[in-house]
C-alpha cells in the first residue's frame, strides 16, 4: 500500500461505488438495443478516470457519449460498405461464375479494412489523449492517422512474411511510429522501444501462429459453409452461420489471449518503459504472472457472477493498468500550456467496431 | 445580490492551479487571485462536470481546459442556486428519471423491433419491380453457365409454366446444373429449380407443388423482403454487438421466414388447384424429405424438434423451406377427392425435362459450383 502512495499514478476507485454506474448503464442499454453503451462508455470512462490520481490531481475525461455515436456512424459507411460487398458481393459474383472478379474486388475489400483498422488504432489512441485532462491540459495529435494506415499494412505484411519472426519487429516499430505523433500539452510523447528486450519472449510463444493457423482453418471451414448455402432465399442459415462465426471467433481470442499474454506482458513493459514525455518517464510493470491473475480473475467474475460480473471487466482492466503504471521526473506546470492540437468531433468508432483495445 | 466564495482554478492555458475568490452578482461572477483577475463569466456559461472527489467541479462551454472548484461545503446557498446541475445519464433520462425514461425506451425499444420484423415485408412491394429485375441480374446473371437447355426440355419446362403460372407473374423460371434438392425464387422474378431436385421427385406433380411454393414467394416478393432483412440485421447486429442481439435477430426472422414460408404453401396449394394438379404428391414430397416424421406423416412434431432440425441440415432444402408435419398436413388435407386431377406433365415431357441437364453437352458441370 506503501508503495501506491508513492506513486505518480494511483486508482482510488471502488467497485461498490462504480456499482450504480454499471448497473444503470447494463439496464439503459438493454432498453435502448444497444444503443446506450456509447454513453454508457463515456459514464463509466469518466467515473475510471476521475478516480486516477496523477501525482496530486486526477485525471478527467471530457469526451462525450454523442462523439463515439458519431464515430459508429463513420464506421457504418467506411467498414460497413467493404464488409457488405463481403458479404454479398462475393458471394453472388461467384455464383455468377465470375470468381476472378469476385476474389479481386475481395481482396480491395479486405485491404480497405484492413487499412482502415491501422488508422482507426491511430485513431483511438489521439481520441483518448485529447480528451483526457489533467491540471486543466490535454492531450492529441496533429496527424490523421492516414499515413500510420499504410505504414500498418505494410509492416505487418512484412512482420508476417519470414514465417511471422518479424511480428515483433512490426509491432514494437508501429508502437513507436504512433506514439511519436501524439502529444500531452505542448510537449510531443518519445517513444524508442527495441525490439531485442520482447524476441526472447515471442520466440518462446512462436508456436502460437501455428496454433493460430489451425483455428483459421476452421474460421475458414465455417465461411466456406456460408458462401456454399444459398442465402438469398428466404431463410436464415445466414444468421446460423453468423452465430457460429461469432463463437468460433470468440475461441479464438480466448485462446490466442492466453497464449500470446506473456508476450504481451513484456511488450507492454518493453512499449511505455520506453515512453518519454518531455521530462517524463513511464514504467509499466505488470508481469505475466499479473496478466494470468488478471485473466483467470475476469473468468472466474463472469462465471460465478452468471455473466452479470461482465459489466466489471472494464473497470478491472482500468485498476490494473492504473496500479502497474509508473512515472518518473518531474513536470513543469507554467511549461504544461494547453495543447494547440486540433480536436477530432468523432470518437474511437472504428476502434469499438473491429473490438481492439488503445493500449 | 452579490456572494463570494474560495474556488480553486485551472485557466486552462497551462497546468497551473490557481486560488481564487469567485466574486458574483445574479447573471455573472468574476475571478480574483493573488495579482490577477479574470471574467465577468455568465452564470450560464459554465457547465457542471461529473468528477470524482468531494469538490464541486465546473468548466466553460467555450473554453477547454478551464475549471474552477469549490471545495466541499463551500459553495454559498445564493451561488448553490445560480450552478447548474450534473448531467447523470445524460439528455432527457435526467429529466423524467431514470425509471419512467427506462419504461419508456423498453417500450419504444419493442416498438422498434415489431416494426424492424415487419418492415421488410411491407417495404419490398414498394421498391420498384424494374429495380429489383436489375438487382437480381446484376446479381445472379446466368447462373455462371448452368442453366440447362435442351430443345424437349425447355417445351416440357414451358408446358409446366403454362399450367403452374398462366399469368407469367414470373419473368424466368429454369433448371440449373446443381446437384442440390432445392428451388429458390431469385430476386427479380426468377425462380431456379436444381435438377437434385428433379432427380429426387418421383412425378412433375411434385416439381409443380415446389414450383407453386416459389411462385409464391415471387408473388409476394419475399425475396426483397429476405434481402432487405440482411441488410437490417448487418446494421442491427453491427449496433448490438453482442450475442443477445444475435439472439434477437435470429428469433424474428425464424417467427418471418415460417410466415412467408405458409403463405407460399397457401399460394402454391391455390396454384395448383386452378391447375388441376393433384396436391397429394406435394404432401408426399415433403414427408419424404422429413427424416423425423412417421410415414403416416399424422405425427406432430414439436417446435423446438423442429428448430434443431433445421439447423443440423443448414444447407439442404428444409433450411430454406422448413418442414413439418403441419406442412405436409397441409397440401394432404388440399386434396379433394371428388376432383379429377391430371398429371402436371405427360410422361415423355417429365422424362425430357428430368433428363435435360444430363443431355445439355454445353452446360457447366456442377462440381464447378464451389460447394
Amino acid at each position: 500500500m506503501d508503495e501506491e502512495q508513492n506513486s505518480a499514478f494511483a486508482f482510488e476507485g471502488n467497485w461498490k461505488e462504480y456499482a450504480p454506474i454499471a448497473f444503470t448503464n447494463l439496464l439503459l442499454t438493454i432498453v435502448t438495443l444497444g444503443f446506450y453503451r456509447f454513453w454508457a462508455t463515456t459514464r463509466t470512462r469518466r467515473y475510471l478516470w476521475s478516480r486516477t490520481r496523477f501525482i496530486d490531481d486526477r485525471l478527467e475525461w471530457t469526451g462525450t457519449g454523442g462523439e463515439l455515436f458519431k464515430g459508429f456512424l463513420m464506421v457504418l459507411v467506411l467498414l460497413g460498405l467493404p464488409f457488405l460487398f463481403l458479404q454479398f458481393g462475393v458471394q453472388a459474383l461467384v455464383i455468377r461464375g465470375m470468381g476472378g472478379i469476385a476474389a479481386a474486388l475481395g481482396f480491395v475489400a479486405f485491404a480497405l479494412i484492413f487499412y482502415l483498422g491501422g488508422v482507426a488504432r491511430f485513431r483511438a489512441l489521439r481520441y483518448r489523449l485529447s480528451r483526457t485532462y489533467w491540471h486543466g491540459i490535454r492531450g492529441g495529435s496533429d496527424d490523421g492517422g492516414w499515413r500510420f494506415g499504410w505504414s500498418y499494412m505494410w509492416r505487418n505484411i512484412v512482420g508476417v512474411i519470414p514465417i511471422y519472426l518479424m511480428v515483433p519487429w512490426a509491432m514494437i516499430s508501429l508502437w513507436n511510429a504512433r506514439w511519436n505523433k501524439m502529444s500531452f500539452g505542448p510537449h510531443g510523447f518519445r517513444s524508442n522501444a527495441r525490439v531485442k528486450p520482447v524476441f526472447k519472449r515471442f520466440l518462446l510463444f512462436y508456436l502460437a501462429p501455428f496454433l493460430l493457423a489451425i483455428v483459421g482453418v476452421a474460421y475458414v471451414a465455417t465461411i466456406g459453409g456460408f458462401i456454399g448455402s444459398v442465402f438469398f432465399h428466404t431463410n436464415y442459415p445466414p444468421v446460423i452461420a453468423a452465430i457460429a462465426l461469432v463463437v468460433v471467433i470468440i475461441g479464438i481470442y480466448a485462446l490466442l489471449g492466453l497464449i500470446a499474454l506473456a508476450y504481451y506482458a513484456a511488450f507492454l513493459r518493453e512499449g511505455i518503459g520506453s515512453l518519454r514525455l518531455e521530462n517524463l518517464d513511464f514504467k509499466f510493470e505488470a508481469s505475466t504472472d499479473d496478466w494470468l491473475k488478471l485473466f483467470f480473475g475476469d473468468i472466474l467474475l463472469v462465471v460465478a457472477t452468471f455473466g452479470i460480473g461482465w459489466i466489471f471487466i472494464q473497470y478491472r482492466h482500468w485498476s490494473f493498468f492504473i496500479k502497474h503504471l509508473e512515472a518518473y521526473g518531474e513536470i513543469d506546470l507554467d511549461a504544461l500550456t494547453q495543447s494547440t492540437t486540433r480536436e477530432s468531433r468523432h470518437g474511437e468508432g472504428l476502434l469499438d467496431a473491429m473490438d481492439v483495445g488503445a493500449f | 445580490m452579490s456572494a463570494e466564495a474560495e474556488v480553486w482554478h485551472y485557466d486552462g492555458r497551462n497546468a497551473n492551479r490557481w486560488r481564487a475568490r469567485l466574486i458574483g452578482d445574479a447573471a455573472s461572477f468574476r475571478l480574483v487571485g493573488d495579482g490577477w483577475d479574470s471574467g465577468p463569466y455568465a452564470w450560464d456559461s459554465l457547465d457542471a462536470l461529473d468528477l470524482a472527489g468531494r469538490d464541486a467541479v465546473f468548466g466553460l462551454h467555450d473554453e477547454s481546459g478551464w475549471r474552477i472548484g469549490f471545495a466541499e461545503g463551500a459553495i454559498p446557498q445564493e451561488i448553490a442556486a445560480l450552478l447548474p446541475h450534473k448531467s447523470r445519464y445524460g439528455g432527457f433520462i435526467d429529466r423524467i428519471g431514470l425509471w419512467k425514461a427506462s419504461v419508456m425506451l423498453a417500450c419504444a425499444a419493442a416498438l422498434v423491433l415489431f416494426i424492424g420484423a415487419s418492415a421488410p415485408g411491407w417495404i419490398a412491394p414498394l421498391v420498384p419491380q424494374s429495380f429489383e429485375d436489375n438487382l437480381g441480374d446484376a446479381m445472379v446473371g446466368d447462373f455462371g453457365g448452368r442453366i440447362c437447355s435442351t430443345p424437349q426440355g425447355d417445351a416440357a419446362l414451358a408446358a409446366l409454366v403454362a399450367r403452374m403460372d398462366p399469368h407469367d407473374k414470373a419473368r424466368s423460371i429454369e433448371v440449373a446444373n446443381i446437384p442440390m434438392v432445392n428451388a429458390i425464387a431469385l430476386p427479380g422474378r426468377r425462380i431456379v429449380i436444381f435438377d437434385g431436385l428433379l432427380q429426387q421427385a418421383k412425378s412433375p406433380d411434385e416439381v409443380a407443388g415446389v414450383l407453386g411454393h416459389e411462385l409464391g414467394h415471387v408473388e409476394h416478393r419475399d425475396t426483397m423482403a429476405a434481402l432487405l432483412r440482411q441488410l437490417g440485421l448487418t446494421v442491427v447486429l453491427g449496433g448490438m454487438n453482442n450475442s443477445a442481439g444475435a439472439n434477437i435477430n435470429t428469433l424474428l426472422s425464424l417467427s418471418y421466414g415460417r410466415e412467408a414460408e405458409h403463405a407460399a404453401d397457401m399460394t402454391a396449394i391455390a396454384k395448383m388447384k386452378a391447375a388441376g394438379v393433384s396436391p397429394l404428391p406435394t404432401a408426399d414430397f415433403f414427408r419424404r424429405m422429413t427424416p423425423a416424421l412417421p410415414k403416416d406423416g399424422k405425427g406432430k412434431t414439436k417446435d423446438t424438434a423442429e428448430s434443431l432440425e433445421e439447423v443440423e441440415e443448414a444447407i439442404s432444402w428444409f433450411a430454406s423451406h422448413p418442414s413439418s408435419a403441419s406442412r405436409t398436413a397441409l397440401f394432404a388435407n388440399a386434396h379433394d377427392k371428388r376432383r379429377r386431377y391430371q398429371p402436371a406433365l405427360t410422361p415423355a415431357q417429365w422424362q425430357a425435362m428430368k433428363g435435360m441437364c444430363a443431355a445439355d453437352k454445353k452446360v457447366k458441370p456442377a462440381s464447378d459450383f464451389g460447394l
